[in-house]
């Protein structure tokens, strides 16, 4: 069952499109790693799903609906985790996870119920009333992961998640992602760190220069390649190459 | 080395382009005419107090108290920026140069307040001393050589010492300031000298340990982004800085406003909002600022339609700039992505202003007690409050991408 569905889609900033035709799909319960070099469009596309940005041309369904049919719909069924963190230097941590709270209209035992335990997952426990100008980055990017995480959409967001966090923070993240995947949700994951995407994505989407070069498991992306025993860094490799004679 | 020259005289073409560009809006704000209102009331106020000023009246104590403290402030302006440390590294020795011009620098563009002050004082001279027309000047005389010495000393100083401490050496020099403008005002020339050589031989002091350190840039730089922080706060308060970062307080004893938020999702900007408001320096203390000026002219001036009009003029310009402070903002927040409407940014906005308004209401309305129609400033703000918010342009209208 598709839950997001991106078809055709080009867009950017300007007139000047970033993102050219982009067809893509995630299922339900799939984790997709959105891969790509500096400026190949992966945060353009994100904040195209997202809605900061419209697209020129296409369309964006999540589950079944656009932005614009059901705005807040749309919005409630996904969370964001941004490359660089986004916080408000004027809340503490606790007040963070009780705005999203209120936001995505989590009740107040649920609120305590799932931060607790990401707080602890995550080794935040005696931070609570810390502003964030006391947080170190990795701290920051914790921050806004239990954020997204307490909502428990339908559609996790996620750009170039391990850049800053400790190893401890990354297989925390990971293990979250792993269990909220397990009960059904989907992630889209952006990442330079291929290594990690090849070990935990069901699937790859390659983009280069802002299309979609190539997509699928690690399998069908090496037949497509024809390189049998690559690993993703060597297809990586390969595609920028190959771009290059061109 | 001629390069340092043209260093410094970019970095300074630079400086004064920026200054330039916002000061522009600052004399063209409403706010400016508010305090050209003030400056007119207080000057009418000082001129018929000289009339009745007693000649016992301690006018060079207390003019040398205020220059001299203020001629005792004498942070050097240098413009050096943090690259500075890297790329100006090799230029150690050649620096000298550099500080000679951002010192004259820091001389110009400080000795004007003193002098200013100084002359403001010059009819409260003539009215309660005896002094004459050239003794009066030679104090200004006095003053442009203790400003060059401050100007010398505290640069020295904080090179010598990284700027550690540099309020005992503020204190030296403002005891010496004082006492040489006191002694020059009661016509004591030979000890004013004695003071001016003290200030001096300190320098003097400074300077020998000066000679001996490397460039304390990483205290410069800080000094210097400081200064232009204070700067861009200040220009904030009349238009829009971007990308400037208020500073943040924690203000817990206010914590009980937020028990008016409810948990609930209609209220999640409200939440927000509210804390944005307290704790931002910039938004708060723009309303305490304009609140404490409406109180105090309505407390002092007992012209009744003079402060109706003050009233009126500062509730407006709270509302204005609060309501463009707290809805447009270029930067992307999460709340543009939670699933709530997009409307309640802007009513909770009003709600918090309507709070804060009626509070500058009731305590203008405490201040005008005893004068006749002493409820009619606070009528004045709270409709001020409402008009202005539902009759001005909505700036958040333009920020969205989408």
């Amino acid at each position: 069952m598709t839950l997001l569905q991106l078809s055709d889609v080009t867009g950017g900033y300007t007139r000047k499109p970033v993102i050219k035709g982009l067809n893509f799909s995630i299922g339900k319960g799939e984790l997709v790693g959105l891969i790509g070099l500096n400026g190949a469009g992966k945060s353009t596309t994100i904040k195209h799903i997202i809605g900061t940005l419209l697209p020129q041309k296409g369309e964006i369904r999540l589950n079944g609906i656009t932005l614009s049919e059901d705005i807040d719909q749309y919005r409630s069924s996904f969370s964001y985790i941004p490359e660089t963190p986004v916080l408000y230097d004027e809340l503490t941590l606790k007040e963070h996870l009780e705005l999203t709270a209120m936001a995505y209209g989590i009740d107040e035992s649920t609120l305590k119920l799932r931060s607790e335990e990401l707080l602890k997952e995550f080794r935040m426990e005696k931070r609570l009333n810390w502003f964030p100008s006391h947080f170190s980055k990795g701290m920051r990017q914790k921050v806004m992961i239990m954020c997204a995480f307490l909502v428990n959409p339908k559609l996790y967001i996620i750009d170039e998640p391990f850049v800053g966090l400790d190893p401890l923070g990354i297989q925390s993240l990971l293990d979250q992602m792993d269990e909220k995947k397990k009960a059904g949700a989907s992630i889209l994951m952006s990442t330079h760190i291929l290594s990690t995407a090849e070990k935990h994505c069901d699937r790859i989407i390659l983009l280069h220069e802002g299309r979609v070069r190539a997509q699928g498991t690690m399998d069908d992306l090496r037949r497509s390649f024809n390189m049998p025993t690559a690993t993703l860094d060597d297809l990586y490799i390969a595609m920028t190459k190959e771009q290059d004679h061109e | 080395m001629n390069s340092l020259y043209e260093v410094w005289s970019t970095r300074f073409n630079h400086y004064i382009n920026e200054v330039q560009k916002y000061m522009r809006y600052v004399f063209t704000g409403h706010l400016a005419l508010v305090l050209v209102f003030i400056v007119g009331a207080v000057g009418y106020q000082y001129s018929e107090w000289l009339k009745v000023a007693p000649n016992t009246f301690p006018a060079e104590w207390i003019i040398s108290l205020v220059v001299g403290v203020i001629l005792a402030i004498s942070r050097p302006v240098t413009l050096l920026r943090e690259p500075d440390q890297v790329y100006l590294l090799p230029l150690e020795s050649k620096m000298s140069l550099y500080f000679k011009k951002a010192l004259n620098y820091t001389f110009w563009s400080q000795v004007g307040l003193a002098v200013v002050i100084y002359i403001v004082a010059i009819p409260l001279l003539k009215a309660v001393t005896e002094l004459s027309t050239t003794e009066i000047w030679l104090g200004v005389l006095f003053i442009a050589i203790l400003k060059y010495l401050n100007v010398q000393i505290e640069f020295n100083y904080r090179y010598g010492n990284r700027g550690e401490n540099v309020i005992i050496d503020r204190i030296t020099r403002a005891l010496l300031s004082i006492l040489t403008i006191q002694t020059a005002l009661t016509i004591n020339y030979t000890l004013a000298i004695i003071f001016v050589v003290l200030l001096i031989v300190y320098n003097t002091s400074l300077k020998k340990k000066v000679n001996k350190q490397p460039i304390p840039y990483e205290h410069f730089v800080k000094l210097e982004q400081n200064r232009m922080m204070a700067f861009y706060r200040f220009a904030n308060y009349f238009t829009d800085v971007p990308h400037l970062k208020g500073s943040i307080k924690h203000r817990s004893w206010l914590n009980f406003v937020y028990n008016i938020v409810p948990f609930s999702k209609k209220s999640t900007q409200s939440y927000l909002v509210y804390r944005t408001f307290i704790r931002t320096d910039d938004h708060f203390y723009l309303w305490v600022r304009l609140t404490v000026i409406s109180g105090v002219i309505a407390f002092i001036v007992n012209i009744p339609i003079v402060t109706w009009i003050v009233a009126g003029a500062l509730a407006f310009a709270t509302t204005l700039q609060l309501k463009y402070a707290l809805l447009s903002s270029k930067d992307f927040r999460m709340d543009r992505l939670y699933p709530v409407k997009e409307s309640q940014r802007k009513e909770a906005v009003q709600k918090v202003l309507r709070l804060f308004m009626v509070v500058q209401a009731i305590i203008v309305l405490f201040c005008s007690i005893g004068q006749p129609l002493f409820f009619v400033p606070a009528i004045i703000i709270l409709l001020l409050n409402e008009i202005t918010f539902r009759v001005s342009k909505d700036p958040s209208k333009h920020d969205y991408s989408y």
